[in-house]
């Protein structure tokens, strides 16, 4: 039984002169321990999709399952109740300004009506957790990003929640920051076993932390599984866009006969093409490459320009399949 | 006026002021403080519409917002009557002066609640929070600043409106200024109250400020 289990969702807004379809039958599964990333362009319905885990959107129609409970039969109060289960953190931080940042990291224990004594004992724990015992008097004014950040992953963590939903909750940090805060919540997520959802328009940080990813396209579930398997054979033209978004920008790509090639994971250390040149002394042009490193393996694909010659083209061609990468032919206009 | 007379003629003017305008303030809060609420949370776009309700709420302090003082005053009389015993003094003055200040009150309330980040109370609703514990304690503290310079101003209005008062027999300061400075042409009483005024509500101003200043942690140290 998965953590959480949507069916068949869909959430329309109705306004007085239009109707928008925000998310489209979507299914979907996240086990306990995944970090299931949510990946669109915006606009794609991603925020409106982490909004109806935790129920703060009714959806239109379908249901969302967490642990084995509907959440459309369960009364309001159950659904405050869960809600410590399922914490949520958020792109611009949304602490309580007045408050400093013990203040903030108690705010969801009083919700929960946790005594007084037990509040101050976790809060200390979690100043640990997240590395900011010397500014715990501080106010969120007074703190950067990262730090206000961190701030409110100490209050999500505080109720000892199942999930974390985060609603790109790096997409208003710089990257080193971005960094931080990703390896915490890895961190997090191998230490308490806390099933993650990350929202995100970032594929650097799918890429980063995310065991599974879904790609929501126009309220559509494009596709959704494994990262590896995902980033490597990308399927649907949603997916293709923003895995390979950089391939348009080689629109003057001319040449008689090209292929890409698809890394997947497999030839991490290999120098595949270095090997192709020094054991079948064959020539190639890279075109294009977009390659990157998830969890120590490669993932990406490169368009290289074969040589002239049929002959050497063939051998090129088996060598790279020989070498276990996908090999497909592509001409520079189908790109 | 001779001097020895002007001094307690003042004190007791300055007096009654402070008590209308403070007492009616008071009220005008305990009043005007739900009324806000229930404007905030019942609104389309707040935490729990009921359009019916809000415009209905809506409407009653629009008009009554829109009745000119002294009319109303003068209006509210019978009430006046009923609630005080009496229509003139400083205690009755403070019947309509409640009736004028509240819904005044329930929209400076109710604009400093309108200010708080949606996100805040986005991340209260995400971590289960209740109604009630929403308006406690995130609304009203997130506000809290805003709020104490709305109560500042309200004071400034109400005192304003008090002194007003004096011209239907309503006591304190403007009373003074009106029987002695206008009926009675001893303009240098009339200056003499207006100076008070002018103190009164520099006092109010500053001190108010200064709370909400000194209880703000969003400036940076």
């Amino acid at each position: 039984m998965a953590l959480i289990e949507l069916k068949n969702l869909t959430k329309t807004f109705v306004t007085k002169t239009q109707s928008v379809n925000a998310l489209k039958d979507i299914n979907l599964s996240i086990e306990k321990g995944d970090i299931y990333g949510i990946i669109g362009m915006s606009g794609a319905g991603k925020s409106t999709l982490v909004r109806c885990i935790n129920y703060l959107e009714r959806p239109t129609s379908g249901s969302v399952i967490i642990d084995g409970r509907d959440l459309s039969t369960m009364s309001q109060k159950d659904l405050r109740q869960l809600r410590q289960q399922v914490s949520m953190i958020f792109q611009h931080f949304n602490l309580l300004q007045q408050r400093d940042v013990r203040g903030n990291i108690a705010f969801a224990m009083e919700i929960a009506c946790m005594k007084k004594a037990d509040i101050d004992r976790r809060i200390d724990e979690l100043l640990d957790i997240v590395s900011l015992t010397e500014r715990q008097h501080n106010y969120p004014s007074q703190l950067s990003g990262g730090q206000q950040q961190r701030v409110a992953i100490a209050r999500a963590l505080s109720t000892n929640p199942k999930i974390i939903l985060c609603d790109e909750a790096t997409s208003a940090l710089d990257p080193q920051t971005t960094q931080q805060i990703l390896s915490l919540l890895k961190d997090i997520n191998q230490r308490m076993g806390i099933t993650i959802v990350i929202i995100t328009h970032e594929m650097s940080v799918v890429e980063s932390i995310c065991s599974h990813v879904a790609i929501i396209d126009e309220g559509h579930l494009a596709e959704s599984g494994p990262v590896e398997a995902i980033f490597s054979q990308p399927k649907t033209d949603a997916a293709k866009r923003l895995i390979f978004r950089n391939v348009q920008k080689t629109d003057k790509l001319i040449g008689d006969r090209m292929v890409r090639i698809v890394f997947d994971g497999q030839q991490a250390d290999e120098p595949v093409i270095a090997e192709l040149i020094s054991q079948c002394h064959i020539m190639v042009n890279i075109q294009f490459a977009d390659t990157r490193n998830v969890g120590g393996k490669a993932f990406g694909q490169m368009i290289l320009q074969l040589p002239e010659d049929h002959l050497q083209q063939d051998k090129a061609i088996y060598f790279l399949k020989e070498m276990g990468l996908k090999v497909e032919e592509v001409s520079g206009h189908a790109l | 006026m001779p001097f020895d007379k002007m001094v307690p003629l003042m004190i007791g003017g300055v007096r009654d002021t402070l008590y209308m305008t403070l007492v009616s303030t008071l009220f005008a809060y305990l009043l005007g403080f739900p009324l806000a609420i229930l404007l905030v949370l019942t609104s389309p776009k707040g935490l729990k519409p009921i359009p019916v309700l809000y415009r209905i709420m809506d409407a009653i302090v629009n008009i009554f917002r829109s009745i000119p003082f002294l009319i109303l005053l003068i209006m509210v009389i019978p009430l006046t009557r009923f609630i005080a015993g009496k229509a003139y003094g400083s205690t009755a003055t403070i019947v309509p002066l409640v009736i004028a200040a509240a819904p005044y009150v329930a929209r400076m309330i109710e604009s400093s609640l309108l200010e708080v980040d949606p996100g805040v109370i986005e991340m209260a609703q995400s971590a289960g929070a209740s109604i009630p514990t929403i308006v406690f304690k995130v609304l009203i503290p997130e506000a809290k600043t805003s709020l104490i310079v709305g109560a500042t101003i309200s004071t400034g209005t109400i005192l304003g409106y008090s002194a007003m008062s004096g011209a239907v027999g309503g006591g304190g300061l403007g009373q003074i200024a009106i029987s002695y400075g206008y009926n009675r042409y001893q303009t240098s009483v009339m200056l003499v109250t207006v100076v008070l005024l002018v103190i009164l509500m520099q006092i109010f101003q500053i001190t108010g400020m200064t709370i909400s200043r000194k209880t703000d942690k969003r400036t940076r140290e």
